[in-house]
C-alpha cells in the first residue's frame, strides 16, 4: 500500500512535470525543430526572445493589465463582502448570486459579450477594455474568498472602533482591512495570476497593444521556432521566482 | 469607488485614436516580421502597427466595426479586392505612383486591383496552392497526379491547410472543374472528393502547425501547401519540396491597398510604394512567417541566389502558365463553402 | 435617521460599485448578446432582426449539433479522468507525506500552473507527436509508436494534465480540513479502510469535489486553445465552431446564438451541481 502510494506519486510528478521539462529542453535546441534528436544546446533564442521589443512590451502590458485589473477587483470585491456580510440587506443572496455568477460563465462568453458591447459603443478594442474583463472575471473570486473570510471576531473589532468614535472610512481602511490582509493578498495574487495568464479576452479585446498570451499566441501562429519554447521557459522561471519569493517571505510567517 | 469605475469608463471612451506618428496595417502574417517594416519604420521616424487576420470575412468584419481613419493600410487576397471596393473600404491610389511596370506581366492583375477603371490595390506577393511533401518518405512520381492521394497509399500520412478557398479550388482542379466555374451546383460534387481526401488525412492545420508536421515528420503530405510552407523550412528539413500536379494548382496572391478614410494617405501610400519596391519585396519574399514569390521582378536584384534557389525563381513561367486563380465566391457561394469546410473538419 | 436606515444605506453604497460593474460589463452585454443572436446575416453584413433561425440551424444542422456533443463528450471524459487521478494525488500528500513537506510537494504538483497557458498546450504537442518525446521514449524500450497527436486523445490528455493541478489543490485544501477524529472514530467502531472512506472521508470532501469539477467543466467546455492547437482539426469543439464563426465568417449573430447555447449547457451543468456547490467558499 505504502509503496503503491509513492509509485503513483513518483508517475503523477512525472505525468505533471513532462511537458514543462521537455519545453525547457528543447529552448535550448540548436535548430529550428523542436523533436528529438537533441541537437546540441544554444542560447541563441533566449537571445532572441529578450531582444524582440513586441514580447517585451508584450510583458509589461501584461503586467499592468494584471496589477491593475486585480486591484479594482480587490477593491470592489472587499467592499461587496464588507457590505453583505455586515449590513443586513433585502435581497442579499440574490446580490450574492450576481456577484459570483460571472464564475460560472466562460472566458469566451464574456469576451464575445464585452467585444459586442464595445463595438456598439463605438469603443476600441484596448488593454483598457481588457483589463475591464479582466476585473470581471476576478471580481467573484476576490469577493467570495473574502466574504468566506469575515469572520464575527472582526465585526466585533469594527463594532468597537465604531464605538469609539471611528468614521465608516476609517473603520474600513484601519480596522477591516488590515485583519483581513491575509486573505487580501491571497485574493490579489490568485487575480494577478488568472489575469497574468488569461487568453481569450485579452485576444479579442485587444488590437496592437497586446498582453503576452496573446503575443505568445501570435508568435505560434507565424513561424516555427523554438523561440517559444525560450519564452515559455523564460515566464515559466520568472513566475516560479515569484512564487517562491512569495512563499518564503509573505505567506511564510502566517501559519 | 463609483469614480474609479467611472475614471476607467471615461479613459476608456477619450482613449486617443491612432496618434498620428503611427501607421495602423490590417495584414497577414508575412508582414508582422520586424525585420520587414523596421526599414521603413527607422526611414520615416513612424511606429507601423500591425494586427494580422485570417480570412477575408475576419478582416472585412474588423473593417466594418472600425471607425474611419482607424486603419491605414489594408493587406488582402488580390481576388478580394471587389470585395473591398464594394464595401467602400479601400481608397483609390494614383496608378503613376505604383511601379507596376516592373512587375511580372501575369501579376499586375489589373482586373482583380482595378474596379471600375479606378486602381484600389497593388499585387505584393504570391505563390502556390499545391502538393508539398517529404521528398524522402513519399514517391515523387505519386506526387504528379492528385488521384494517388486518395488511392489509399498515403492514408494517415497527410496534413490538408485549413483554408477553404485555395483546397477547394484544388479539390476542383482534380475533378476537372476550373476554379472560375465553381458554383453551387459544382460545388455540390465536390463534397465527395473533399471528404475522401479528409478521410485520408491525418490533420487539418493552420500554417505554421502544418509547417511543423510536415518538417517533424508528424505528415509527409500537405495539401494546399506550396513554397510558403518548403521554403522557410529549406535549412532545416532540405528533404520538403512542392509541385503542381497534372491537374494543376492554385496561385495565390496578396495585395496591399490605402484604406478609405485613412487620417494619413500620403504615409499609408508610401508604406505601399515601399513594401513594392524592390527592397521591400525582397524582406516581404522571405520573411519569418511564409516565403512568397514577390510581385516585382526588381527584387531579383536584392535576393541572393540561394533565395532565389529556394523560391525556384526561374521556373515561375512554367508554374504561372498552370496554376489558376483562387475561386471569387459571392456571399452565398462563399458561405455554402465555408459551411463544407465546416462540415468537412467535424467529419 | 434611524440606525438601522443609516446602516443600510451604507450597505447599499459598499455594494453598489460591485453590483454596477458587474450589472454593465457582464449582465448587460450578455443580455446583448442574446439579442444579436436573433439577428440575420444578409450579403455579409449583420441585420438587426427577431430571426430564431440560428437557434433552429444549430439544433437541427448536423455539425452544429456534433460540436455540442463533441463539447460535451469531451469535457465530461476530462471531468471523471481528472477528478480520479487528482484524488489519490491529494490524498497521498495530505496522508502520506510529512507535515513540513506538504506545502513542497504541492507547489511541485502545480508547478507547470505558472508556464504560460497557450504554451503549455504547444509543449504537449511535441510531447506527443509521431516524433515526439513520448514515442522515441517509447522507441527505445521496443514500443509504440502510439498515435495521440492530432486527436482527441491529445486534447484530453492536455486538458487533463491542466485540471489535475487545479483538482489536486482543491481536493487536498478539502482533506486537510477533516479532523482525523472522524477517521478515528470509524475505526473505532469496526470500519474497515475502504469503509472509512466510502462513509466518512468521501462524503465530508463531496462539496469540495463536486466544485471542483464543477469548475473543470466550465473551464474546459469553454476552452478553445487546447482543442485547437492539440484536436489537429479532426473534430470541431463549440468554442471552435465559435471561433470559426467569428474568425473565418465574421458571423456575429450565429457566434451570439452558440454562445448562449454554451451558456445554457453549463447552467445545465450548475443546476445538476447545485446541491453540492459551494462557490461563494472556494
Amino acid at each position: 500500500m505504502k509503496a503503491l502510494s509513492w509509485l503513483y506519486l513518483a508517475l503523477a510528478y512525472a505525468f505533471i512535470l513532462l511537458p514543462v521539462g521537455v519545453l525547457v529542453v528543447f529552448s535550448f535546441q540548436d535548430g529550428r525543430l523542436p523533436v528529438p534528436p537533441f541537437q546540441g544546446a544554444t542560447l541563441k533564442w533566449y537571445g532572441q526572445v529578450l531582444a524582440d521589443r513586441d514580447l517585451t512590451a508584450a510583458l509589461l502590458n501584461s503586467a499592468m493589465v494584471a496589477v491593475v485589473s486585480s486591484a479594482v477587483a480587490l477593491v470592489l470585491g472587499f467592499l461587496a463582502a464588507h457590505g453583505l456580510a455586515r449590513v443586513r440587506l433585502p435581497g442579499s443572496v440574490l446580490m450574492r448570486g450576481v456577484l459570483i455568477a460571472p464564475m460560472t460563465v466562460s472566458y469566451l462568453i464574456i469576451a464575445l459579450g464585452l467585444l459586442n458591447q464595445f463595438n456598439q459603443m463605438g469603443l476600441r478594442p484596448s488593454l483598457w477594455a481588457t483589463g475591464v474583463g479582466h476585473v470581471v472575471i476576478n471580481l467573484p473570486l476576490c469577493f467570495a474568498i473574502l466574504y468566506a473570510a469575515m469572520g464575527d471576531h472582526q465585526k466585533s473589532a469594527e463594532r468597537a472602533a465604531r464605538d469609539l468614535g471611528a468614521s465608516e472610512w476609517r473603520v474600513l481602511t484601519l480596522v477591516s482591512a488590515p485583519m483581513l490582509a491575509a486573505p487580501m493578498a491571497a485574493a490579489f495574487f490568485l487575480s494577478v495570476t488568472f489575469s497574468w495568464d488569461e487568453f481569450i479576452i485579452a485576444f479579442l479585446l485587444t488590437r496592437f497593444d497586446v498582453t503576452l498570451p496573446v503575443e505568445i499566441w501570435s508568435l505560434l501562429k507565424s513561424g516555427l521556432s523554438p523561440k517559444t519554447n525560450a519564452v515559455g521557459s523564460l515566464v515559466f522561471l520568472v513566475s516560479v521566482t515569484a512564487v517562491l519569493a512569495l512563499e518564503l517571505f509573505v505567506f511564510r510567517g502566517k501559519k | 469607488m463609483a469614480r474609479f469605475a467611472s475614471v476607467s469608463v471615461l479613459a476608456l471612451l477619450t482613449a486617443s485614436p491612432a496618434l498620428s506618428q503611427e501607421l495602423n496595417a490590417l495584414v497577414w502574417c508575412d508582414h508582422t516580421d520586424p525585420a520587414l517594416v523596421q526599414p521603413f519604420e527607422e526611414k520615416h521616424g513612424i511606429k507601423v502597427n500591425l494586427k494580422e487576420y485570417e480570412g477575408t470575412a475576419a478582416g472585412l468584419a474588423i473593417l466594418e466595426q472600425s471607425q474611419p481613419g482607424d486603419w491605414d493600410v489594408l493587406v488582402i487576397d488580390a481576388v478580394d479586392v471587389g470585395r473591398a471596393v464594394e464595401g467602400g473600404h479601400l481608397a483609390e491610389i494614383a496608378p503613376d505612383q505604383l511601379a507596376t511596370a516592373d512587375f511580372f506581366p501575369e501579376l499586375v492583375m489589373a482586373e482583380n486591383n482595378m474596379v471600375g477603371g479606378k486602381t484600389y490595390a497593388v499585387t505584393e506577393k504570391f505563390g502556390y496552392n499545391t502538393i508539398a511533401y517529404d521528398k524522402t518518405k513519399v514517391d515523387p512520381a505519386d506526387m504528379a497526379d492528385m488521384a494517388t492521394l486518395t488511392s489509399g497509399k498515403y492514408d494517415g500520412r497527410i496534413a490538408i491547410y485549413d483554408y477553404y478557398l485555395p483546397v477547394l479550388g484544388l479539390v476542383a482542379l482534380g475533378q476537372g472543374v476550373a476554379t472560375k466555374d465553381i458554383t453551387a451546383d459544382t460545388l455540390a460534387t465536390l463534397k465527395d472528393p473533399l471528404f475522401k481526401l479528409k478521410a485520408a488525412s491525418k490533420q487539418v492545420s493552420d500554417v505554421v502547425s502544418a509547417q511543423t508536421a510536415l518538417a517533424t515528420g508528424e505528415v509527409d503530405i500537405m495539401i494546399g501547401g506550396g513554397e510558403w510552407v518548403t521554403a522557410v523550412l529549406a535549412a532545416d528539413n532540405p528533404n520538403l519540396d512542392w509541385t503542381i500536379p497534372k491537374q494543376g494548382g492554385l496561385r495565390w496572391a496578396q495585395s496591399i491597398g490605402v484604406v478609405a478614410g485613412s487620417t494619413q494617405p500620403d504615409m499609408a501610400l508610401e508604406f505601399v510604394k515601399y513594401i513594392t519596391s524592390p527592397e521591400g519585396q525582397a524582406r516581404l519574399a522571405t520573411s519569418s512567417c511564409y516565403w512568397g514569390m514577390p510581385a516585382n521582378a526588381k527584387a531579383g536584384d536584392v535576393l541572393t541566389p540561394e533565395q532565389k534557389a529556394i523560391l525556384r525563381w526561374d521556373e515561375q513561367a512554367e508554374f504561372l502558365k498552370r496554376a489558376q486563380l483562387y475561386p471569387i465566391p459571392d456571399a452565398a457561394l462563399d458561405t455554402a463553402m465555408q459551411d463544407m469546410w465546416t462540415e468537412m473538419l467535424q467529419q | 435617521m434611524t440606525l438601522q436606515t443609516r446602516d443600510r444605506r451604507l450597505g447599499w453604497g459598499l455594494v453598489a460599485p460591485a453590483l454596477v460593474w458587474t450589472a454593465l460589463f457582464f449582465v448587460l452585454p450578455f443580455l446583448g448578446m442574446v439579442a444579436l443572436s436573433f439577428a440575420r446575416m444578409e450579403e455579409r453584413a449583420v441585420v438587426p432582426a427577431f430571426d430564431p433561425g440560428n437557434y433552429t440551424r444549430i439544433l437541427t444542422d448536423p455539425v452544429m449539433l456534433q460540436a455540442l456533443l463533441n463539447s460535451l463528450q469531451i469535457t465530461l471524459i476530462v471531468t471523471v479522468i481528472s477528478v480520479l487521478l487528482a484524488y489519490p494525488l491529494a490524498a497521498i500528500i495530505a496522508f502520506r507525506i510529512p507535515r513540513q513537506w506538504q506545502r513542497l510537494a504541492l507547489l511541485l504538483a502545480v508547478l507547470p500552473f505558472w508556464t504560460s497557458y497557450v504554451v503549455r498546450s504547444y509543449s504537449w504537442l511535441l510531447v506527443l507527436g509521431q516524433n515526439g518525446v513520448l514515442n522515441k521514449t517509447l522507441g527505445l524500450v521496443g514500443l509504440g509508436p502510439l498515435e495521440i497527436a492530432a486527436s482527441r486523445a491529445a486534447t484530453v490528455t492536455g486538458f487533463v494534465h491542466f485540471f489535475v493541478m487545479l483538482l489536486t489543490l482543491t481536493i487536498y485544501a478539502n482533506l486537510i480540513q477533516l479532523s482525523p477524529n472522524y477517521a478515528r472514530a470509524a475505526a473505532d467502531l469496526g470500519a474497515n479502510r475502504w469503509q472509512v472512506f466510502a462513509h466518512v472521508i468521501l462524503p465530508l470532501t463531496l462539496p469540495g469535489v463536486v466544485t471542483g469539477a464543477f469548475l473543470t467543466f466550465v473551464l474546459g467546455i469553454g476552452d478553445y486553445i487546447t482543442p485547437q492547437i492539440l484536436g489537429g482539426g479532426n473534430e470541431l469543439t463549440l468554442p471552435q465552431l465559435i471561433m470559426l464563426q467569428l474568425g473565418r465568417s465574421g458571423n456575429f449573430p450565429l457566434a451570439s446564438a452558440l454562445s448562449v447555447v454554451l451558456m445554457a449547457v453549463v447552467t445545465l451543468a450548475y443546476f445538476a451541481c447545485a446541491k453540492w456547490l459551494r462557490l461563494d467558499r472556494v
